[in-house]
């Protein structure tokens, strides 16, 4: 196809085949998809009339008479993140122990951690929050089950392939003392592997404060609450200040956490 | 025909280190020159002054009558063209499609960024494989090619920009014996046909010696030899490869010591 | 020569600070369990009810599967939607963030701050947002995701260009390319494969996060899963939890495998 005389860079002067192939692929599912999504082309118009109107009312001056329930809320939000990192570190510790090749007390005990593991990150958190407020009621207790739960299910399967990677030899010097079962993980197996998690620990921390921020939709506590009704109810004012609070807390620990992990990888290097 | 000029080029580092200190020297059109030096002598530098790939700290490197600035960079390097020690090929490209990079400068970016080439394009490409004796290894990736392969498609690529001016950095450095024969019998020979002005980095003085119309020799960011050739003897050596400073004369007072 | 009169110096003992580290941590665990008030009655209650809660949901209720499997639609092709734009903006926006292509320094800032910032609003509230300004609807999801992840993605990009070859580059610089040629010469086919990973990856999360937009009125499963569970519907949340796992396990397995496929 010699577009005005233009040619590919192919034997054929054809795009290659695997590019083009991809590209069909993508347009056509693209385009056989369009209608769920309810994309037509009148209704884009009139959204964006929608969204321009939207953004004006928005431009309100902040309530800050709301700043210090914002606070508060906002506290809870951290406390949750945190409270559930932490014990997600604790209960995965073990875990990571059963999850490993290398660690676990037998092999069906191996299979069985890792399934559930995995089942356990697979849902989003804002769905077991759903499941625990209907469990245990409102407040922060369903928001940080929810977070701890999926948690573990990522830093179980972390810890454990940090432990299925140890230098056996090491391992191999303490049996050889006649230490026990769990002497032999204690004192070999988990130092050599827990360096590794530093890290992964900051980057859950993270992780997990932007998914408390919304968990408060279901009432699973933190701010996600008045996020949502201050929507419903066109509260502007304090919506801006929320989305401001929102975005200042996640833009500082994410330079926060890309700095500690720099550092970490500069200390391990010494 | 275009030549180069440099009046008084010095290139210093924010560290402190002066890589170049105070070059003056004219390259003529047509010419093979060849860059003789010991690694750190400032050979890389200089080369790459000539095509705007570094900028002197002070003075001036004129393409032709024009004085390399920010503006013309990247017109000047329609005719400067740059074959590179570790051949700087994108790997996951057919050897085509690299050597058709060398027609970007000539090319508007709208069709370009489709990949998409004039006929005529396509033409000064396979032209310039044939002349490398790559027309076989046309439509295979660059990266599953030998190293002396490489660098021919290097230099295709340069081939393919119809340029006045090929600049080589230490083109044969990765390659074996053999090949870094053919490559610069190769270069000389498109030099010769061609007419196009070579300038060539090399540390290797026997490769020098052969292939060279003209040697400039450096040590520590100075010229310390400019000549044919002939003219190269041990004296001229010594000036090119002795190790400058204070350690030297000390570590053999040492030794006479021990 | 007995033992006791050979003195061993040991050098000083090097001050520890690790401990100092876990005490402040578990002090701050405990203020934190103190001032939310969480009452460790009722999580013993609702865990001991635990076994019985779950038992509710033990028997899947499918009979409104077609329905179900609608919104599991809805709620890919947002997803899908959702990936297309986040692509399109993290290709256009990457290489004015990657240092060793941006045309000048101020772009790059401005590029990498844009970037920053529509991945620090949570998806949540840009599809409360888009519900807001555009209606209800699967569409405000798909742009929500798009513009959240674009930030994801082109971040990704823009690290993977700059951990090209500085050679790669200049061999194509010194041709005399401009800024968008060398980016689709010497930038995009170099890091083609991990590219693909991350649009990969990128495309697995925003399933997740499509199935929960619902709540929130942007269309798909969420909103069905949490209707039933507010009217204690367990058989029905029961099957559609099934539903929502089995659609992110197939994902995740046929992304993990493709991206294996790709190194």
């Amino acid at each position: 196809m010699k577009v005005f005389m233009l040619r590919w860079p192919t034997r054929n002067g054809l795009p290659p085949f695997g590019f083009v192939a991809l590209l069909v692929i993508a347009l056509l599912s693209l385009i056989l998809t369009a209608p769920l999504v309810e994309i037509e082309l009148e209704r884009l118009g009139q959204s964006l009339g929608n969204f321009s109107e939207f953004i004006v009312n928005f431009m309100v001056w902040p309530n800050f008479d709301y700043l210090p329930t914002l606070g508060v809320k906002l506290l809870e939000t951290l406390q949750m993140s945190l409270l559930a990192t932490a014990i997600a570190i604790v209960i995965s510790l073990p875990l990571g122990f059963l999850a490993a090749r290398n660690a676990t007390c037998h092999p069906v005990v191996y299979r069985i951690t890792r399934d559930a593991l995995s089942l356990m990150r697979s849902l989003p958190e804002l769905v077991w929050a759903l499941v625990f407020v209907s469990a245990v009621g409102l407040g922060p207790l369903p928001g940080i089950m929810a977070l701890a739960f999926v948690t573990v299910g990522f830093m179980g399967k972390f810890f454990a392939e940090a432990i299925e990677t140890i230098d056996p030899k090491a391992v191999e010097g303490v049996e050889a003392h006649g230490a026990s079962w769990m002497q032999v993980r204690l004192f070999a197996m988990f130092p050599q592997a827990f360096p590794n998690l530093a890290g992964t620990m900051i980057y859950v921390l993270d992780h997990n404060v932007r998914a408390a921020t919304i968990l408060g939709i279901v009432g699973a506590g933190g701010i996600g609450y008045d996020m949502v009704m201050s929507m419903r109810l066109f509260q502007y004012d304090r919506l801006i200040l929320i989305a401001l609070s929102i975005y200042l807390i996640v833009t500082v620990l994410d330079r926060l956490s890309d700095y500690l992990r720099n550092r970490i990888i500069h200390g391990a290097k010494q | 025909m275009s030549s180069i000029s440099i009046q008084q080029a010095v290139k210093r580092y924010p560290n402190g280190f002066e890589a170049l200190k105070g070059i003056n020297t004219e390259i003529q059109a047509g010419s093979f020159t060849v860059i003789l030096g010991p690694s750190g002598a400032g050979k890389s530098t200089l080369l790459r002054l000539m095509n705007g790939l570094e900028t002197p700290s002070s003075g001036n490197v004129a393409v032709g009558e024009q004085i390399i600035d920010k503006k013309n960079v990247r017109q000047i390097r329609h005719h400067v063209a740059m074959v590179f020690q570790q051949f700087n090929l994108v790997e996951r490209l057919s050897v085509v499609t690299n050597v058709l990079t060398g027609r970007l400068a000539h090319r508007s970016w709208v069709s370009s960024m489709f990949y998409l080439f004039k006929p005529s394009d396509m033409d000064i490409a396979k032209n310039a494989l044939s002349r490398v004796g790559l027309v076989d290894k046309a439509w295979n990736r660059a990266d599953k090619l030998s190293g002396g392969q490489q660098q021919r498609v290097g230099i295709a690529r340069a081939l393919a920009q119809q340029p006045q001016i090929i600049l080589a950095d230490e083109p044969v450095a990765s390659l074996d014996p053999i090949s870094s024969e053919e490559i610069m019998q190769l270069l000389r020979e498109i030099c010769t046909r061609d007419q196009i002005t070579v300038v060539v980095n090399l540390h290797q003085v026997d490769l020098a010696r052969r292939f060279a119309d003209r040697i400039i020799g450096m040590n520590s960011g100075q010229i310390v030899f400019d000549g044919s050739p002939e003219q190269l003897d041990n004296i001229a050596l010594q000036k090119i490869y002795h190790k400058e400073g204070a350690e030297y004369e000390s570590f053999h007072a040492a030794l006479a010591n021990a | 020569m007995s033992y006791s009169q050979i003195e061993v110096k040991l050098p000083a003992k090097p001050r520890n600070p690790f401990p100092v580290w876990v005490a402040l941590a578990l002090i701050t665990l405990w203020w934190i369990i103190w001032d939310l008030d969480i009452s460790f009655e009722t999580l013993a209650y609702g865990v001991s009810d635990m076994a019985e809660y779950f038992s509710r949901y033990g028997q899947p209720d499918f009979s409104e599967l077609s329905r179900y499997l609608e919104l599991l639609g809805v709620t890919l092709a947002t997803a899908l939607w959702g990936t297309a734009i986040a692509f399109v903006i993290g290709f256009m926006i990457a290489p004015f963030a990657a240092r060793n292509f941006t045309p000048h320094p101020s772009l790059y800032y401005i590029s990498r701050e844009f970037l920053n910032f529509t991945r620090a609003l949570p998806d949540l509230l840009l599809a409360l947002i888009f519900v807001a300004a555009i209606g209800l609807g699967p569409l405000a999801g798909a742009l929500a995701l798009g513009i959240h992840t674009a930030g994801f993605l082109g971040k990704f990009f823009a690290e993977s260009l700059e951990q090209i070859d500085k050679g790669v580059c200049e061999g194509v610089a010194a041709t005399g390319a401009n800024f968008p040629q060398m980016v689709m010469y010497a930038g995009w086919p170099s890091i083609l494969r991990e590219a693909l990973g991350y649009v990969l990856y990128i495309f697995d999360r925003n399933v997740r996060m499509a199935a929960v937009l619902g709540l929130v009125g942007a269309g798909g499963i969420g909103l069905a899963l949490h209707d039933t569970l507010r009217l204690f519907n367990y058989d029905q949340a029961a099957a559609l939890i099934l539903i929502i796992l089995l659609t992110i396990l197939v994902i995740d397995y046929l992304s993990a495998w493709i991206r294996k496929k790709l190194t």
